[in-house]
Formats: structure tokens, sequence, C-alpha cells
């Protein structure tokens, strides 16, 4: 283990390390823009410049460990340089940071505060370049943002493979441009590259000009796209920023997800399908217990599915693979005896879904299977012929499996026109609207919290299972 | 005459770059030789003993290159001779590949020997059109020989020769580069380390060597180190070919002993400064070499310029370098604004654009020069090149914005008091031109 110092002070370094690593292990912060620590080396921003000493400046994320060099991070040669290389970053940079989505988390903006501070010594015209090119239908890349860091085609042609995206053209005049053939548009982890860039070149469809991300605070959750249980942060309105007047709908909606790192799930990545959460949550949701499709107030529901419960000699119970792993313990505890369990998968691949590949997305399209699989072994799969009450918890299932004559008690968040053929519906929180956790298909528990407060008129299953269960013999 | 030959040791005829007139010189005889007598590391120690310099720019030691290399250690290894000849004012290499091609090849194959190279490259040029054909033409000639193949002259030894044409980019003349664009990327320059020497053309060990250096090395083994030594400075041994151009009576590439005399090569061999005009400057080595003399310069005078000779350590103690070996010559009432606006547009136009201070830089510093010619200079103007210039130096991954940085800062520090006056009065302080024109025509 090669001992270096730096700033003096002696650290312990991995042979195959850089200066830039052992520095951000220990806690001294170089600038970077490039570097990442899931990519290959660039060493093409040069501004993690460090100074060696008796050897001068060089950049420190291709620089390696030697027993006993001498590294300076803040010297007045390192500072000069940095503020030189901002300067050159910032020269045709449109500064356009009021209407720029990246604006409050931009990587550019935090260091020309830190390290910069100064205006442009320039006198020249900015070299203007392309606005708003769509490089696929989910991601527009500013040209006179980008920094030619090149973070984005090394992603791709790293982590997700594509291969979509390159650089064309020379010197200031630089562009990001996407494959011929496609590749980027049908890349499932297109989105990534908007994590990735350092500056507000890369901004996402779904997010572009919707909100400041100041106004936003980020809850941590779990992807339920797929058994993987990616760890992501879903961005809501802060209380204080909540809209008043107009849309106030805006308040309790989801303004994006963005990775939530976890190296035993999905390290710093997730798919485009966990970006659009919003699409499997923000369906119109049931919010009124009926019987047989007559509205009645809540526990009147409870009660009457209880007596139903309580009367039926074989009841039988579809369990969800969406519950999480405290719904679906709370289930067995008041339920798990009474009632014959059947498990299914809620979700499966929608056409032209991926439906699994060698990064992360996998072909089970439920969060919490292992958790099913756990606790209920391998449960039938079909529903006993001669029951005489089925409980189904979750979406999607057909209601032609039911045998003839059974009751129904239905379980379900979303409107759907089988909650009115139910003899009771009720309807259920989603997972923005409480906490719990999933267990992946490694084994791997992954928590989420409450997002938003609960619809009105919606229980928790969690708690609705010992009001089932609470009369029965 | 300027001094011994090494590379230019024949008459040039329509015929003399083929197999055939290489044969008749003795062509092809050193490589047996060497293939029969000597051992790959007999080759690099002589290599070494010889002293020979890079001939593309840097003038680093041939042979320490090649020592890096360990030909026993069971991997592939490259060699690529870079003809990718694109310094403004260089055309010494295409003089080699047009007229003696087969001095390469065979240079080439007693390399190759020497570094245990199964496969090597030449990099052209994608703009060279008659050397890439008469280089084709040799290669060709040569397989058809049995120079290159399988058991070549019988030995075990077997190398296989690539010409690899180049798409038109100046960086691809840095040697990682060009190793980008032989892999089939783009020309993006790499970082070091690791060297190319340790992890080269497809992570192998590679060793990148300009034509001019390579051509010497079969004149070096037949003749043996020590007479190599014998010619040109005892610091710089051997000859240049010296491309000269500019405002010159006769230019062209002349074969030139390192330590020969600027003055009698400027004024006796090539004829001097046309129409009657005197000396102003001269850029010794390719644009990215720091050109010389000046009104300004504390370092010299014209005079001196003259007693200068021509060897990489005379040179440096200048300030400046031989470089690529293309040497531009100014005339009195050249505009040197105008100059280095049209040095400035080729950098920004070359510039490949991956590092941040090159890719910025160069645009930024061509902007600033054209506002000047165009007469909206603004007196911070020299600082902010010098300042791009500064930042420039040993911050951008290959040598080409050190060299732009080096070149501005040259013109400025020699010639301040003619971008001074042009900021000043919006006008050159000559008459703007780049041409060398009878005294009538300036006035």
């Amino acid at each position: 283990m090669p001992e270096i110092f730096i700033n003096g002070k002696p650290y312990q370094a991995e042979p195959d390390q850089t200066v830039l690593q052992v520095a951000l292990a220990n806690g001294i912060y170089v600038p970077y823009f490039c570097w990442h620590p899931q990519l290959s080396v660039a060493g093409n921003c040069r501004i993690c410049m460090v100074e060696e000493e008796g050897r001068g400046v060089d950049i420190g994320c291709n620089m390696p460990v030697k027993a006993g060099m001498r590294i300076l991070t803040e010297s007045d040669e390192v500072r000069a340089h940095r503020k030189a290389i901002l300067q050159f970053i910032t020269l045709n940079h449109p500064v356009d940071c009021g209407i720029c989505d990246k604006a409050g988390e931009c990587t550019l903006q935090d260091y020309h505060y830190q390290y910069n501070g100064t205006p442009s010594i320039s006198h020249d015209r900015k070299v203007t370049s392309t606005k708003f090119y769509d490089l696929s239908d989910r991601i527009v890349l500013d040209n006179e943002r980008c920094i030619v860091c090149s973070r984005c085609v090394r992603f791709t042609r790293e982590v997700s493979k594509s291969n979509g995206l390159g650089i064309e053209e020379r010197a200031d005049g630089s562009l990001v441009r996407p494959s011929t053939d496609g590749s980027f548009r049908d890349d499932p982890y297109s989105d990534n590259v908007v994590d990735l860039c350092p500056v507000g070149a890369l901004l996402s469809r779904s997010f572009f000009y919707k909100a400041r991300v100041w106004y936003l605070q980020a809850t941590p959750s779990v992807c339920p796209g797929c058994e993987r249980g990616c760890n992501v942060d879903i961005w809501h309105r802060k209380p204080e920023w909540f809209v008043q007047s107009l849309d106030a709908a805006e308040n309790t909606a989801i303004a994006r997800v963005t990775p939530r790192e976890n190296a035993a799930v999905n390290g710093p990545w997730i798919c485009n399908k966990g970006r659009d959460l919003a699409r499997i949550f923000e369906r119109k949701r049931a919010g009124q217990a009926m019987l047989k499709g007559r509205p009645v107030d809540l526990p009147n529901a409870v009660a009457e599915a209880r007596r139903l419960l309580a009367g039926a000699a074989r009841p039988a119970a579809v369990v969800s693979a969406w519950g999480s792993n405290e719904e679906l313990e709370a289930f067995r505890a008041a339920l798990g005896g009474r009632v014959t369990v059947v498990t299914r998968q809620d979700h499966v691949p929608e056409p032209g879904e991926v439906v699994e590949d060698d990064l992360l997305i996998r072909a089970d399209k439920n969060p919490n299977s292992a958790k099913l699989r756990e606790l209920f072994g391998n449960a039938a799969a079909t529903l006993p012929a001669d029951a005489d009450l089925v409980l189904v918890w979750g979406e999607g299932f057909e209601f032609a499996r039911i045998p003839p004559g059974a009751k129904v008690v239905l379980l379900g968040s979303y409107l759907a026109p089988e909650n009115g053929h139910a003899d009771v519906f009720l309807p259920i929180s989603i997972q923005t609207e409480r906490d719990g956790h999933y267990t992946n298909f490694q084994g791997v528990v992954s928590g989420f919290a409450a997002c938003f407060p609960k619809a009105p008129g919606v229980a928790d299953a969690e708690t609705l299972f010992a009001g089932l269960a609470g009369g029965g013999p | 005459m300027t001094g011994r030959k090494v590379l230019m040791n024949f008459e040039v005829t329509p015929t003399s770059h083929t197999l055939e007139a290489y044969l008749a010189r003795g062509g092809y005889q050193t490589i047996a030789k060497v293939l029969r007598e000597l051992k790959p590391g007999d080759v690099t120690k002589e290599i070494v003993a010889s002293g020979i310099q890079g001939r593309g720019g840097a003038a680093f030691p041939a042979g320490r290159k090649w020592q890096v290399v360990d030909p026993n250690d069971g991997q592939p290894h490259y060699l690529i001779a870079n003809a990718d000849e694109g310094e403004p004012g260089t055309f010494k290499d295409r003089w080699i590949l047009e007229n003696s091609p087969h001095t390469l090849l065979e240079s080439m194959l007693i390399a190759a020997y020497a570094l245990a190279v199964r496969n090597a490259f030449v990099y052209i040029r994608g703009e060279f059109d008659q050397p890439y054909r008469r280089l084709a033409a040799a290669v060709e000639e040569a397989y058809a020989a049995g120079y290159f193949g399988q058991g070549i002259l019988g030995s075990g030894f077997s190398c296989d020769m690539f010409i690899f044409r180049g798409a038109g980019a100046y960086v691809c003349g840095e040697a990682s580069s060009l190793l980008s664009s032989v892999e089939g990327t783009r020309g993006y320059p790499r970082n070091r380390p690791p060297r190319l020497t340790v992890k080269g053309l497809f992570q192998r060990p590679t060793v990148v060597n300009n034509v001019e250096t390579l051509s010497n090395l079969s004149w070096i083994m037949q003749h043996g180190a020590e007479e190599y030594r014998k010619v040109g400075t005892a610091k710089s041994p051997g000859t240049r070919l010296i491309s000269i151009s500019g405002h010159i009576e006769r230019p062209g590439v002349y074969e030139v002993e390192m330590g020969y005399s600027w003055a009698k090569f400027i004024y006796g061999v090539c004829g001097g400064v046309p129409n009657g005009r005197k000396l102003k400057a001269v850029i010794p080595g390719g644009i990215s070499s720091q050109v010389l003399t000046g009104p300004d310069a504390k370092i010299m005078t014209p005079e001196e310029v003259e007693s200068l000779t021509l060897d990489h350590d005379a040179l440096w103690q200048m300030g400046s370098s031989m470089g690529s070996g293309g040497m531009i010559v100014i005339a009195e009432g050249t505009c040197m604004v105008r100059l280095l606006q049209v040095m400035l547009r080729f950098y920004h136009h070359e510039s490949c654009g991956q590092c941040t201070p090159c890719r910025e830089g160069m645009g930024w510093a061509h902007r600033v020069i054209d506002r000047i010619v165009a007469g909206q200079g603004r007196p911070e103007d020299i600082a902010t090149l010098r300042y791009i210039s500064k930042f420039n130096d040993g911050t951008t991954i290959c040598g080409l914005g050190d060299a732009a940085g080096y070149a501005t800062v040259a013109f400025l520090d020699h010639f301040r008091d003619e971008f001074e006056y042009y900021i000043e009065h919006k006008r050159s302080k000559y008459d703007g031109r780049l041409e060398c024109l009878p005294e009538a025509a300036h006035a």
C-alpha cells in the first residue's frame, strides 16, 4: 500500500488508484467534470488539476499514485489553473442559468462560484450552436451549454452499450450527436445521461421547464417496475412551495425520478421505465368503497367484507406482488391461516417493453415477488375450483378465472371496470402514499417513504387485513 | 552543397523511386546483412549508439523510445511510420515517400526486426496523393520481391506492411491520436500515462517514429553508428531534411548536415530573400516552433540569426527548436499580425476539441486576432492572447495546445510593437501584406 502525501498529510492508497480517487476517498475535494467513478478516464475537462511537488500541475484523474509523492490540491498554481479552465469553459457557455432546468444542481454553477467568481475576460461574441436538439423523444440537447466532457458518450459505450452517442465536428464546434441507426432512441437507459451531464446540456423532455429544482424535495423510494427494485429518489414539491391557486394537482405530482445510488442493487443507474413512475402511479385513482357498484362509506364496506369472509367455507385469496413486506406479513398474520393463497404476477411485460437485459432490467415486472415466494412458498397459481369467496388484492386479475358463484372482495387502487362488479370493493393506498420495504430478487431489502398524503377515502392494505379478519371465527 | 548526405545521396530521376533503381544503389542489402548477422538487441544498441533524434518535432532520442519495448515480452508490438505530415511549412517526408519509398520500407524492416514487430504500418496523410501511390507501389514491389511477408529472405523473421491513409486531421500527426485513428475511432489524443511504448495501438507496446527518423536507419545499419556520429554535431548527429518556403528565392527540400551555417544555407544554397528585400524573421521548424529575430527581440538581431548553426542545441539556446524542419522565411515588410492570424486560424480549425483549454482557447485566440486585424482591437487583447497561451501550456492532453501557445507568445514577444501599432492605429504598421513584392510595389 503506497503512502502518498496530500497537502502535507499522509494517506494510504491502493496501488491502482489515481490521486483524484485517493483525495476524494479521504474527503479532500478536487473538482471534476468529466471524471465519473463508473466510467473510464477521459481526462478532457482538465479541471481536476493538482500539483505534484517538483513536477508541476497535471490532472489528478489520470495520475497514478506513487509511494511518497507529494500532492498539493490548493496551491496558487492549482487555483490559477482551475480558474483559467473555468474561464475557458464559460467562454462559449450561454450562462442562461435563469431558464436552465439544471440550475441549482449544476456542477459548473457550483464551481464557478467556488473557484472562479469573476466575469469572463472575453470581449468576443460567444459561439452559437444548436438549441433544443432532440436526441430522442426523451432527451433534449442544448449544444451551447454542452462542455463536451463526453460522459454521455462514454455511458452509451461502456454502460448501456448502445453506442448511441458520439461527437461530431472539431474544436469549439464539437457537437454531441446520436448515431444514425437510432440506437440511442432505443436505449432503455438513455435518461441516465441527464443525471450524468454536469451542466444543463442534456435535459429530460418529461421534466423540461417543469420546476426549479429548489422547489422540489427528494423522497427515497424503490422503483416497482421490475424485481430489481432499483433505489430511486422521487422528486415532488416542497410543502412551502405548494401551488395555492392554479393547478393544485401539481402539489401531489411526481416531478421526476432520479436514481439513488445503491451499489448492491442498481449502482448509480436506473432504466427509463423507472423515470416514468408517474405513468404507473398517476392513473385515475379509485377513492370510493363500493358494494356491487353502489357507493358506501369505507367502514361499512369493510364490515360487509368481514361478514362475507366469516361466512365463507372455502375462502381463497389472490395476493399481490406489489404489496410491501409489511403488508404481505400483515396479510399472512391476519388471514394466512384462513384462506387458500394464490400468488401471481400483477404486471407482465407490455408490448415493446425490454423484457430482460444484463444490466438492470428483469423479466418479472413486479417489485416484491421475492418476498411473496419467501412467505408463501410456491403457492398455487390457479384458484381452487370450489372456492366460495375470493379476495383479490392487486390489479389486472382476470375475473373470468373466478369460480362461478364465488363472492369477490376486491382491493384496488385505480379505477377499473371490474371494481363495480365486485361484491365488495375496497380502495387502498399506493406506494407513494405509505412507507414500506420491498425485497428484490437478490434478497436485498430497500425501503421507501411516503411522498404524498393518502388520497381521500382510501385505506392502507396493511391495516385493512386486520379489520377483515377481526370479526371472523 | 550542404554537407554530407544520408538520404539525398542519389540522383532523382523519373524512375529513381522504383525497386529496380533502389536495388541498383545497394538497396535491401542492409536488411539482408542485419537478418544474417545481428540479433534484435544489437540493432537497438546500434541505434542508441548513433544518438539519432526524432525528426518529427520533439527531437526525442529514437533509441531511448525503442529501449522501453522489450522484444521478448511475448506480446505483439507495433511499429508505425508517422507520415501524417501536417505541420504547415513542412514537406520533407513527402520527398522521401515520393523519391525513395524503399529507403523507408527497408528501414522499417530493420526497426521491425529490432522490436519484434509482426505488423508495421505507415500512417500517411490523406491529402498525399502522389506519395501514397508511390508508397503503395513500392510496398507491392517489395512484397513481390519477398521483402515482406512470411520468412523474409529465408530467415525466420516475418513482417507485414500496411498503409493507412489519414482523413485530413492535423491532430492525427500526434502519435496517440494517430493510433486512435488507426483503431478506427475519432482521432483524439490519449492521456499519458500510459506511454505508447507501454500501451499503444490496441493496448500493445507501439513505437511511432517519423518517416525521416526511420529512413535514416538503413544508412546507420549500413555504415555503423560510429560513422553516423561523424555526421553532424556531437549532440545532434546526422542530417536534417529542411523544407524551406516563404520569402525565399529557391524553396524546396534540402538535406542539411546538422551544424551547417544558416547564413550559407539561406543566402547561399537557397538564394536568399527575393526582390532584394531583407530578412525579417525565420520560423525554423514549422509554425509550432517559435519565430526567431525581430526588432523587439532581446535575444538576437538579424545578424545573429545569420551566424546561427542549424542544429537542435543552437536553436534551443535561442528559445526555439528545429521542430519538423519546415523553415519559413519572412521578408522585411511582412505584417506579423496578419501572419499570426493565419496561424491561429489554422490552430482553431485543427483543434480536435477534446480537452477544454485548446477547444475553447484556440477559437478564442482566433476571434481576438480576427478582431485586431479588423481594426477593433483593444489594448488588453495582447494580454488576453498571452493568457490563452499560458493556460494552454502543459494543461492539454497533447502537445498541440502548448505548441500553439509557444508560437503565439514568440510572435507577441518579438513583434510587440507591430501588435500595439495595429491595435492603436487600427491598421498594419506595414501594408498588411503577406507577399514579398519588389520595393516599388510595397511603396
